[in-house]
C-alpha cells in the first residue's frame, strides 16, 4: 500500500478499510486480519494497525469479539451511515472545487447531468 | 527498555556522541536518523557493549550494558564482520553456538526468504546477499531488543519490501527495535518512531503520527527541516 | 568456553595444518636419506627438521597474538566481541587454546626427535658427527643441560612454558596499545617498550629463582612453572584491562 507521508497512516488505512466495506468488498460480519497480518500486508508498525481498528470500533463500524478477532458490523445502519458521511464528504470536496472555478451548485448539477447524456 | 544516560563518546579530539540522554521502550519501532557521521552507529555501538563510553552509560532494563545484556539485545553492524572462512551455514552456527535465543529453524526459513542458501561462501557474497544474511542471522534470534545499523544499505528496491516485512514480522510488543538509515523514506511506514541526531548530539525523539496530526508533517519533511540547511 | 577455543582454533588450524604437512614431508626426506645412507641429504633434512621445531613453535604463538591483534583492531573483532562471553573468557579460551597448541606442538617435534634419533642409532650403531651437533647445539642454549632424555625433557618443556608467557606478555602489550593508548602517537612503539622491559624483568626473576636450585632438571621444571605461573597473571591483568577500557 502506498501512503501520503505528511498524513496519519492509521487514517490512510482507516480510509481504506471503510471503502471496502461501504462497496461491499467487505461484508457485514466478515472477519478482518489481526492487527499484525493487517500491518504486515500493509507494510505499516504494528501499533499503527492497531490503532485503525481502535478507530473503526470507535466508529461502530467493526467489532472485537474477545478471543475471536475483529469482525465488520452487522449493523447496516452504521455501514449505510457511513456510507452516507462518505458521499457527502464527496459532494462536498467537489462543491469547493465548482466554486473555486466560479460554479454554482446548479450550474455543477446541469453539467453532470449532460456529461452523463 | 533502552536507556541513555548522558553518554558521551570521544576518539581524539573528536566527539563522536555528546551527551546523548534518551529513553527507548519496548512495543515500538523507531528510526535513528541523522548524516553519515552523525554518532548513529557509535551509539548504537555504545548500547551494543562494544565501544565503552567515555562518560556517561548505556541501560539495558535498568542495568549497564554488560555480558547479560548481549544475551538479549541482537546488534547487526552495517559493516560486514563474519569470518572470512565461513560459509552461511557456518554463521548460523556460530550463532547458535552462542546465543540461546537462536533458533536454526527460523534462520533456515529466513535464508529461504532472502533466497540465500548454507553452502554459499560467505567470501563470494554481493553486498546485497551480504546485507541480507546480516540480517538473516540477526533475526533469527528470539531476543528482546534489535539494533540493525543500516539494513536497507546495499539491499535493491525491490527486496527492500521483503526485508521491511521481515523486520515488522518480528516486532511484536515486548521487543525494541532500533532502525538505523539515511533511506529515510524506506523507515516512514514501518517506525512509529523517530530519534533524530546531528553532530553526536540528540536533536529530538518523536511520535510520528502525532507529528502527521499535528503538524501535517512526514519523518522526511522533518528530516529535511533539520538537517537542510547542513546539507544544502 | 570450549565453544570459543573451538573458534580460536578454528582460525588457526589452516597453518597448523600446513606446518605439519611440511613436517611430514621432511620427516619423510630424512627416513628416505637414513635408508639409502645419503649422508648429505640425511644433514639436510636434520637441518630442515631442527629448523621446522623451532619455527613451527615459534610462529604458533606469533600468528596468536596477530589474531588477537586483528580480533581487537578489525571488524572481525564483532564477532568475538558481540557475543555474551567476558574478556576473562574470550582471552581465556585464546591462552589456553594457544597454550595447549605450543605444548602439543612442542611435545610432537621433541617426540619425533626421540625417534628420529634412536632410528639413527639404530642404523648407524655410535655417535657420529650429527649427535653432536645436536649436543652443540642444545650448549648453544645451555652449557649445564646433560644429555638425558628427562634433563631434555624438562629444558623442552621450560622453554615452552617460556615462549608461551612471552605470547601473553605480548598480549598484554598489545592490548594496551588498543585499550589503553588506542589513537595517541607511538602507541606501537610504548606498547612494545613495555612488551620488553616485561620480558628482561621476567628472565631477571627467573635467573634469582632458580639460582639456588642445583639439581639442573628440578631448576628446569621450576623455572616453567614460574613461566606458566607468570603467563597466568599476566591473563589476568589483561582480561581486566579488556574488560573495562576495550572498544572495538
Amino acid at each position: 500500500m502506498e501512503f501520503d507521508a505528511n498524513r496519519p497512516i492509521w487514517l490512510q488505512v482507516m480510509k481504506a478499510l471503510e471503502m471496502d466495506v461501504i462497496t461491499g468488498k467487505r461484508r457485514p460480519g466478515e472477519k478482518l486480519p489481526g492487527g499484525r497480518d493487517l500491518a504486515l500486508s500493509c507494510g505499516i508498525n504494528p501499533n499503527t494497525a492497531a490503532r485503525v481498528y481502535q478507530e473503526l470500533e470507535r466508529a461502530n463500524l467493526c467489532e472485537t469479539r474477545r478471543g475471536m478477532g475483529t469482525f465488520v458490523t452487522e449493523d447496516e445502519a452504521v455501514i449505510a451511515a457511513v456510507r452516507e458521511q462518505f458521499i457527502r464528504q464527496t459532494i462536498q470536496d467537489f462543491l469547493r472545487s465548482m466554486a473555486q472555478l466560479g460554479e454554482t451548485p446548479e450550474s455543477a448539477a446541469r453539467m453532470i447531468l449532460k456529461e452523463e447524456a | 527498555m533502552l536507556e541513555s544516560k548522558e553518554v558521551t563518546k570521544t576518539f581524539g579530539a573528536k566527539t563522536a556522541v555528546d551527551h546523548i540522554s534518551l529513553k527507548l521502550e519496548k512495543g515500538h519501532v523507531y528510526a535513528m536518523l541523522g548524516p553519515n557521521g552523525s554518532g548513529k552507529t557509535t551509539w548504537m555501538k555504545l548500547a551494543a557493549g562494544l565501544l565503552k563510553p567515555t562518560y556517561g552509560m548505556v541501560c539495558f532494563n535498568g542495568e549497564q550494558v554488560s555480558i547479560e545484556s548481549r544475551k538479549h539485545v541482537a546488534y547487526m553492524s552495517t559493516e560486514p564482520y563474519f569470518y572470512t572462512w565461513m560459509t552461511v551455514k557456518d554463521v548460523g552456527k556460530y550463532y547458535q553456538d552462542f546465543f540461546e535465543d537462536f533458533s536454526y529453524d527460523r534462520y533456515l526459513k529466513l535464508l529461504k526468504q532472502m533466497e540465500l542458501t548454507e553452502k554459499l561462501k560467505t567470501k563470494a557474497l554481493s553486498s546485497g546477499m551480504m546485507a541480507k544474511l546480516k540480517i538473516a542471522v540477526t533475526m533469527a534470534r528470539d531476543a528482546q531488543a534489535y539494533m540493525l545499523d543500516e539494513p536497507f544499505n546495499g539491499i535493491d528496491l525491490l527486496a527492500r519490501d521483503e526485508i521491511r516485512a521481515c523486520i515488522l514480522s518480528y516486532a511484536t510488543e515486548d521487543k525494541l527495535l532500533l532502525l538505523s538509515s539515511h533511506l529515510v523514506e524506506e523507515m516512514e511506514a514501518i517506525a512509529d518512531r523517530a530519534v533524530f541526531i546531528s553532530e553526536g548530539r540528540l536533536v529530538e525523539c518523536v511520535d510520528l503520527e502525532e507529528m502527521r496530526t499535528r503538524q501535517g508533517v512526514s519523518m522526511a519533511d522533518r528530516y529535511r527541516q533539520i538537517y537542510g540547511h547542513t546539507e544544502g | 568456553m570450549f565453544k570459543l577455543m573451538k573458534y580460536e582454533f578454528r582460525k588457526t588450524w589452516i597453518t597448523k595444518l600446513i606446518l605439519l604437512g611440511i613436517t611430514a614431508a621432511a620427516e619423510a626426506a630424512f627416513l628416505f636419506n637414513l635408508y639409502t645412507d645419503k649422508e648429505d641429504g640425511l644433514a639436510a633434512s636434520i637441518g630442515i627438521l631442527t629448523v621446522l621445531a623451532i619455527f613451527g613453535v615459534l610462529f604458533i604463538g606469533l600468528q596468536s597474538v596477530i589474531t588477537l591483534h586483528r580480533d581487537m583492531n578489525t571488524k572481525q573483532g564483532y564477532m568475538l566481541f558481540m557475543t555474551p562471553n567476558s574478556c576473562y573468557k574470550v582471552l581465556g579460551a585464546k591462552v589456553l587454546e594457544n597454550g595447549l597448541s605450543i605444548l602439543v606442538t612442542g611435545g610432537f617435534f621433541f617426540a619425533l626427535g626421540a625417534l628420529d634419533i634412536t632410528l639413527l642409532f639404530a642404523k648407524q650403531g655410535q655417535l657420529n658427527q650429527i649427535w653432536q651437533m645436536i649436543q652443540d647445539f642444545i650448549k648453544t642454549i645451555n652449557e649445564e643441560i646433560p644429555l638425558t632424555a628427562d634433563a631434555l625433557a624438562a629444558f623442552t618443556f621450560s622453554l615452552l612454558a617460556d615462549w608461551i608467557s612471552i605470547v601473553v606478555t605480548a598480549y598484554l602489550a598489545d592490548v594496551i596499545s588498543a585499550a589503553l593508548l588506542n589513537g595517541k602517537s607511538f602507541n606501537g612503539v610504548i606498547s612494545f617498550v613495555i612488551f620488553l622491559a616485561l620480558n628482561w624483568a621476567f628472565g631477571w626473576l627467573l635467573g634469582i629463582a632458580t639460582r639456588s636450585i642445583p639439581n639442573v632438571v628440578t631448576s628446569m621444571l621450576v623455572q616453567g612453572g614460574i613461566s606458566l605461573l607468570i603467563a597466568a597473571v599476566m591473563y589476568v591483568l589483561t582480561a581486566q584491562i579488556m574488560e573495562k577500557k576495550l572498544s572495538v
